[in-house]
């Protein structure tokens, strides 16, 4: 299974490093669309991801961030971005409108799980004793900073305000960490990803936390677009963008930062688990 | 053991005294100059303190009131924490956001202060203070200050910011502040106070110096002249020469008091050559009738052996009167032990003066054998005792004299009257150091004492109820120079 996965992606990085298409004459930028779904605090990173887009599209891209991820998938569906780096969960809410571009492989798979996070003082190896226990969420549109959980207590018959104490959203996941690691929150819901790659980076950020809990894998938060956009130019370069990223050196720079291995176009079947879970706790697409 | 008197301030000297008090000054006016300094330092620290409070709140409360309108626990401590770092100069320890009902929405310590929980009654307090009064609220033995900002919107209340920054650090420097005026005013105190000891000592000096020779003048030394170019000023130049002007007056009073003394003893010799004289002449008149007795009846043997034994003991009489004289006039200091035959030949010399005023002399000579006393000076005491004693004699008193050996060795010699007492001014003579003679009489009395203690002796009064009785006591050689030696 594993080693498939492999080879396919071989081939979707060698396919999309021969040529890069370009968006048209007449495209003056492209709005690309980030949410706090991965490492956005890293301006550094920001700057190297629009250099590679700009490079490869030939084109001023401008990335665009908020807050929350209600606030880019608003605008994404209002047309107002040509793509954006959304979570698994938006995508499945809107899987009829979005489509995909393309999907980050992280360890050679295009999956990650939620981590369930708790104070390290705290005595805590499973959700139940995290009750009563103040929460950090990190997206009320998060996957595994949300949904995960929601749908773990949901199969409990339980709802998050009322097994918790207090809990409350970060929009983040590094927040959800620093609320946890500060003590603001005993436990946390949070994207294994990017947990694990901050405990690599930023050790003394994850140090004052503790995993309690793993999810199982689901779809990694996507580059999604218009399904109505999804052949035209500027989608089509942007995909390829992503996916031969590990062919060029300043993506191969992007990669690294991101702790990635390269993009896939991916399979709307990725992000069935996600669906199943939504459609579990009441929130169907 | 050091007496009590001595620590009695008022007694000790200026020289000690005036710096004290230049350092209790310069103390006093450090105290004052150090309360305006530290007073000045504390209020620019508070004032300071509370514009840094306030930018401090102003920026918080602008960042925090979105969070605190929508109760957003995150963004509440987003915003807190994130300022902690910013404002580094106000060293905050605590910053916390309260709901209306003053629970915690988020600090920027949720571990010590957890969300939903309220805050400690005295931190409490000390922020409603701090937010009524619109300033921080300090609490110096914490090192704490409190800050609190109410937050609304309109007039509905949103909660309030509360925020504890540590204002160790500047207490710190107040207490460097006070450390540096201590040592900078004790410094001073110091300094002031050894140049006040210094300039007092020579300012006092030439007091210092006629203090010293006043001293040894009251020891029985003769007062001596000072440099009068020593003083300093006006002032001391006038001291100086005043000083100098008495210790002249007084070698003159000296000299004076010695020539009167001579005087007195010449005229102490006019007085017993007149006596001798009547002495010698008393018989004389029966001697020549005698005589003529002799030239008239010679022949008579009867009549000669009578006007023989009348000439004997007239010449007798005029030879005892002649070597009482000699006895008296010719010896000198140190020349022999006095002895019971010393006093009796006084009793001839006085014996004119004491017929010529009709007095009646009781006479008991009781010293035995001779002792170890100046002949010639005990004689001259007591001599001086008695004609003294016979011119203060009413006419017909009565004069007693005695004499008999000191305790220990020596001669004590008593003279009484039937006078009218002694004056006041001639007893102070007895008790009286060297000093000059006594003016208006008295002089005879003053050299006795004189003389007294030339002998290591004293001349004391006994109490009687008429007259006067004086008493001296002339200890003998040998035990003057036990007493030296004792002491």
């Amino acid at each position: 299974m594993k080693a498939s996965g492999l080879v396919h992606r071989r081939t979707l990085l060698a396919a999309a490093s021969v040529a890069l298409p370009r968006p048209g004459r007449a495209v003056a930028s492209v709005r690309f669309g980030l949410t706090p779904v991965f490492l956005d605090s890293d301006l550094v990173l920001l700057r190297d991801l629009g250099g590679h887009l700009e490079a490869a599209l030939g084109v001023p891209v401008q990335l665009v961030k908020r807050r929350t991820y209600q606030e880019v998938i608003a605008m994404l569906l209002a047309g107002q971005l040509d793509a954006a780096w959304i979570c698994g969960f938006p995508y499945v809410r809107h899987a009829d409108r979005l489509s995909l571009l393309a999907v980050p492989l992280h360890h050679g798979r295009p999956l990650y799980q939620s981590y369930l996070i708790s104070d390290a003082s705290l005595e805590a190896s499973s959700i139940e004793d995290l009750r009563g226990r103040s929460h950090a969420f990190s997206d009320p549109d998060s996957n595994s900073g949300f949904l995960v959980t929601r749908w773990l207590l949901a199969a409990r018959q339980e709802r998050p305000e009322e097994f918790f104490n207090r809990p409350f959203f970060a929009y983040g996941h590094r927040n959800v960490l620093r609320a946890v690691g500060a003590g603001l929150a005993e436990s946390g819901s949070v994207d294994g990803y990017v947990w694990e790659t901050v405990a690599d980076r930023e050790p003394a950020l994850t140090a004052g936390t503790r995993v309690i809990a793993r999810s199982e894998w689901h779809g990694f938060p996507p580059i999604c677009c218009l399904t109505e956009r999804r052949e035209g130019p500027t989608a089509r370069a942007l995909a390829a963008a992503f996916t031969g990223m590990a062919g060029h050196p300043s993506g191969r720079r992007v990669l690294e930062a991101l702790q990635l291995d390269g993009f896939v176009p991916g399979a709307p079947s990725l992000y069935d688990g996600i669906a199943r879970m939504a459609a579990a706790v009441g929130m169907p697409r | 053991m050091i007496p009590l008197r001595a620590l009695d301030p008022r007694r000790w000297p200026l020289a000690v005294r005036v710096p004290l008090i230049v350092a209790a000054l310069v103390a006093g006016v450090a105290l004052a100059t150090g309360q305006a300094v530290l007073s000045r330092l504390a209020r620019d620290q508070e004032r300071h303190l509370s514009e840094l409070a306030s930018a401090f709140l102003d920026g918080l409360a602008t960042a925090v009131q979105p969070a605190a309108a929508r109760a957003d626990i995150w963004e509440a401590f987003d915003a807190l924490d994130r300022a902690r770092a910013r404002y580094g100069a106000l060293r905050p320890m605590l910053a916390a956001v309260l709901l209306p009902d003053g629970t915690v929405l988020a600090s920027a310590d949720p571990r010590s202060i957890p969300t939903g929980s309220r805050l400690p009654a005295a931190l409490a307090t000390q922020a409603e203070a701090a937010a009524a009064a619109g300033m921080p609220v300090l609490d110096a033995e914490a090192a704490t200050a409190v800050l609190a900002r109410d937050l609304a919107e309109g007039a509905v209340p949103l909660g309030r910011i509360v925020a504890m920054a540590d204002i160790g650090p500047l207490l710190v420097e107040r207490r460097a502040v006070v450390g540096t005026l201590l040592l900078a005013n004790g410094s001073l105190a110091l300094v002031f106070a050894a140049a006040g000891f210094l300039l007092v000592r020579r300012l006092l000096a030439p007091a210092d110096l006629v203090r010293r020779r006043l001293a040894e003048a009251a020891r029985g030394g003769r007062p001596v002249p000072v440099d009068e170019t020593l003083g300093i000023g006006p002032e001391h130049a006038a001291l100086l020469a005043a000083w100098n002007r008495a210790a002249v007056a007084s070698a003159e009073r000296e000299a004076m008091a010695a020539r009167l003394a001579k005087e007195e003893r010449h005229a102490q010799v006019g007085r017993l050559a007149a006596a001798m004289a009547h002495e010698v002449n008393n018989p004389l008149g029966g001697l020549i009738t005698a005589v003529d007795t002799l030239s008239d009846h010679g022949d008579d043997p009867e009549v000669r052996a009578e006007a023989l034994g009348l000439l004997r003991r007239g010449l007798g009489d005029i030879r005892n009167v002649v070597r009482a004289g000699l006895a008296t006039w010719r010896g000198a200091p140190g020349d022999a032990a006095l002895a019971a035959q010393d006093f009796d030949d006084l009793r001839l010399l006085v014996r004119h003066e004491v017929a010529r005023r009709g007095l009646t002399l009781e006479w008991r000579n009781e010293l035995p054998g001779e002792v170890a006393v100046d002949r010639t000076l005990g004689r001259q005491v007591a001599l001086n005792l008695l004609l003294n004693a016979a011119a203060a004699s009413p006419p017909q008193g009565t004069l007693r004299f005695r004499a008999c050996e000191l305790q220990g060795g020596g001669a004590v010699v008593e003279v009484a009257d039937a006078g009218p007492g002694l004056p006041a001014a001639m007893e102070s003579l007895l008790g009286a150091a060297e000093g000059p003679p006594p003016e208006g009489g008295g002089l005879g009395l003053w050299t006795a004492v004189r003389l007294a203690r030339s002998l290591g002796g004293r001349i004391i009064r006994i109490p009687s109820d008429t007259g006067t009785r004086l008493v001296a006591e002339l200890p003998a050689a040998s035990a003057r120079r036990e007493a030296a030696h004792a002491i």
